[in-house]
């Protein structure tokens, strides 16, 4: 083997040498150099690659398959018919869920109260990645943002994003991807929070505040400084 | 009882590897939601053929295979097909300080899909260049040749800088 073959299999895989490939690395200097260098690419490729996994999701992997469970033909058209009946009821009940949304942004945010006293991922230019993974740009800037956390919720993960308005008053905005709701708006007042939710991007957002009145302040920053993508 | 075993075996597949696959499915859709719905859709769609699955020591690649397809069935509405046609040099554009972690974050993603694909396989899965052509589908040679490429495109952004500085 020569030089060349060498570079061209470490370059291929570096983790599985053929032999020969090994015996020219042990009888050539240039070689073992370039080996190194390569082994040293290769770790920082691996640390880059290796993003981190929402928390819990092996878990909702697995419930889902519990809810999925396989059933025979006839029990299939059964649980048809069960899913059918339920679903009419449903749309006659929605109407009565309609602070659905909202109320479970301040649940969210009243089981994660470390968000408002941490501070962790409070890079602008991660939140304006997000923002745009999930369908927002950001035309200016929200405030400073504070905390930013990839949270579980019922149909994947969403964003819990902290900031600070350029008036100095903390708000929460909570990125829920794949649902998406029928209304223009919904608002909900649980526990001294307040949250308004609205359709955007690749579901809806939330905002959540302590008070109605930075609510409203904030709900029209974000209309005015982030444009949605249909 | 069948089915009791069969939800035992998937649990513990879940528990195993639905990191790595949202790892792979990351740097295929290069979104973070579009990753956690992928790995859902591939998990579901397994355990619905899971019958099928013939040997459960090939259970990763199996996954790997469905979440590709999944991945160009929902979002790219086409295979993600290696051409083995012999493909231009590669080259990256050069960034003012690389070799930091989000300047090589970011060479990775700059890599054409055909090259990322084959790296990522290889380097988080371990997978040998056979094993990730088998995957893909693909000739090993064609995958030795754009893992090749795509490690020289990268080290000659990372690495030069270095060399000059040194």
């Amino acid at each position: 083997m020569n030089c060349l073959e060498f570079r061209r299999d470490k370059l291929a895989d570096p983790r599985h040498l053929p032999p020969e490939a090994i015996a020219h690395m042990n009888d050539c200097a240039a070689c073992r150099t370039f080996a190194a260098e390569v082994d040293e690419n290769e770790a920082r490729l691996a640390a880059v690659l290796d993003v981190p996994v929402p928390e819990g999701l092996a878990e909702r992997v697995i419930l889902r398959r519990k809810t999925q469970t396989r059933l025979s033909p006839r029990l299939g058209m059964l649980a048809a018919s069960l899913v059918l009946t339920f679903a009419l009821g449903f749309l006659q009940w929605r109407d009565v869920g309609s602070q659905e949304y909202a109320r479970l942004a301040i649940e969210h945010v009243m089981h994660e109260p470390e968000s408002f006293t941490s501070t962790r991922l409070a890079d602008p230019q991660l939140f304006r990645n997000v923002m745009h993974n999930f369908g927002g740009e950001l035309q200016a800037s929200l405030g400073k943002v504070r905390y930013m956390k990839l949270c579980p919720v019922p149909e994947g993960t969403g964003w819990h994003i902290v900031f600070e308005t350029e008036q100095g008053e903390l708000a929460t905005l909570i990125l829920i991807p794949a649902k998406r709701m029928q209304a223009q708006s919904e608002q909900a007042t649980v526990g001294g929070w307040t949250a308004l939710a609205r359709p955007g991007g690749q579901g809806y957002y939330a905002v959540i505040t302590q008070s109605p009145d930075t609510l409203g302040k904030v709900d029209e920053l974000v209309r005015q400084r982030v444009r949605w993508r249909s | 009882m069948i089915f009791n075993l069969q939800s035992r075996q998937f649990d513990q597949t879940a528990r195993a590897y639905s990191a790595d696959l949202y790892r792979y499915a990351y740097w295929l859709a290069r979104d973070r939601f579009v990753a956690e719905e992928l790995v859902q859709e591939t998990f579901a769609r397994a355990w619905k053929n899971w019958d099928s699955l013939e040997d459960f020591a090939a259970v990763k690649p199996w996954l790997i295979t469905i979440l590709r397809n999944e991945h160009a069935r929902l979002y790219e509405r086409k295979r993600l097909d290696i051409s083995d046609d012999d493909p231009q040099e590669l080259e990256l554009p050069s960034h003012d300080r690389p070799g930091a972690h989000l300047e090589l974050e970011q060479l990775v993603e700059e890599l054409p899909p055909a090259y990322r694909e084959p790296l990522v396989l290889q380097v988080l899965g371990g997978y040998e260049c056979k094993e990730i052509a088998e995957m893909l589908g693909t000739t090993e040679g064609a995958v030795m040749t754009r893992l090749t490429r795509a490690r020289q495109a990268l080290r000659a952004v990372i690495s030069e800088p270095a060399r000059a500085r040194s």
